[in-house]
């Protein structure tokens, strides 16, 4: 038995709630990018061969962005979104203190630094640079949608993104900093 | 997502054969297990697993499955002759192919097996619905008398020629649809084979924009 239908063949696919719509939908767009964030957070993950804790946050907020890309496929006025989950504050705490946690152990920075270095700082920086792409994609969302339920959830992803691209950085810096890599700064 | 899926004893409490191919299980449950109508299970029993959807209504005191004996289907193939008696594993409720009040009208597409989900949600109270059953012969057309009870509209799509029965449409669910279905907007729910999604699919986006469609892939 065939497990693909092949109903996106003519560039036309489902929303979560059920509306067909072209591929290049703003909605399809938004969370088409969180899905590369998502994958991009897997294969810094996979390069962080025995820092267990690290792999372990990166999949909680793995999980979140599902969680995100779920209300960002479904349209405001449907019954659907009775059945997603809200995003809560304390997700957006977990990153906060995570970025606190990560930036004590850093030296103060003192200017504008190139994202490289450790194969590791160098995925978290493309990470970032995908989250930026990912949040500038949903305010549209939020400028077409400005109040009521989902509204309410893309404000909250949008504190989300914000806060995991500043967390990105930071762990891009600790990336380096684990393996003996020093911050580059930029040289005008 | 807001469901939260669970593993659960569950023992086998009655096999009944619909057709030559096809039989019905009943399961008792604990009563913390709940489900929304529409919705499917994982069931295992001896390290094979799979997943059904589920024939009954959340209501109802056993859980129904509605099985297909296929070639080279181990868990099928076991479950066609285990003992009465014997314990199985099941985990969920999994999936979103619930029901959604609309002022669309709906309209339900199933090929073989694939309408379980559907009685479930007639046997639930769901009414009013369009019912499309796709199978080879009058045989499989199993749960008619209850679709038929809720349904708007019952219509069992045979698509053996040879086989014909009272005024069921000869040919398959989508050809009944380009044939049939009225200009407009609808809800469409596809549970089947990926074959009758595609082409159900295909037809909804020529031919009723506007409408919204929700998919459940049997495989």
């Amino acid at each position: 038995m065939k497990i693909y239908t092949g109903t996106g063949d003519r560039g036309i696919t489902s929303l979560f709630s059920g509306e067909r719509v072209p591929k290049d939908n703003t909605r399809v767009d938004a969370y088409g990018d969180i899905d590369e964030l998502n994958s991009v957070l897997g294969a810094l993950a996979a390069n962080l061969s025995d820092e267990e804790a690290l792999i372990e946050e990166l999949q909680q907020i793995q999980s979140t962005l599902l969680q995100l890309s779920a209300w960002l496929a479904t349209r405001p006025d449907s019954a659907l979104l009775e059945s997603l989950e809200e995003i809560a504050d304390e997700q957006i705490t977990f990153l906060e203190d995570a970025i606190d946690r990560l930036q004590k152990g850093l030296p103060v920075l003192k200017g504008f630094i190139l994202p490289a270095g450790h194969i590791t700082a160098s995925w978290a920086h493309v990470a970032r640079t995908v989250c930026r792409r990912s949040e500038r994609k949903v305010v549209p969302l939020l400028n077409n949608v400005p109040e009521g339920k989902a509204a309410a959830q893309y404000r909250k992803s949008l504190i989300y993104l914000n806060r995991l691209s500043d967390y990105l950085f930071v762990l891009a810096r600790h990336c380096n900093h684990m393996n003996g890599f020093s911050d580059k700064l930029w040289k005008k | 997502m807001k469901t939260r899926a669970q593993t659960y004893a569950a023992k086998l409490l009655k096999r009944k054969w619909l057709s030559k191919k096809t039989f019905e299980i009943l399961l008792n449950l604990p009563p913390a297990f709940t489900f929304k109508p529409g919705q499917r299970i994982s069931l295992s029993l001896e390290k094979q697993e799979r997943d059904y959807s589920i024939v009954s209504a959340p209501k109802e005191s056993e859980l129904a499955l509605c099985i297909r004996k296929v070639t080279g289907g181990k868990l099928s193939r076991l479950l066609s002759v285990t003992d009465i008696g014997t314990s199985l594993l099941v985990s969920g409720p999994y999936g979103y192919f619930t029901y959604k009040i609309s002022h669309r009208p709906a309209v339900f597409v199933a090929t073989g097996t694939g309408i379980a989900p559907f009685c479930s949600m007639a046997r639930s109270g769901i009414s009013g619905f369009t019912i499309l059953h796709g199978v080879r012969s009058p045989v499989d057309l199993y749960y008619a008398s209850q679709l038929q009870q809720s349904a708007r509209k019952y219509i069992p799509c045979l698509s053996d020629a040879k086989k014909t029965t009272g005024n069921a449409f000869q040919g398959k669910v989508t050809e009944y649809l380009e044939q049939h279905l009225t200009p407009g907007a609808y809800d469409f729910y596809l549970c089947g084979r990926s074959e009758m999604i595609r082409d159900v699919t295909r037809l909804i986006d020529e031919r009723s924009p506007g409408s919204l469609v929700y998919t459940e892939l049997f495989y």
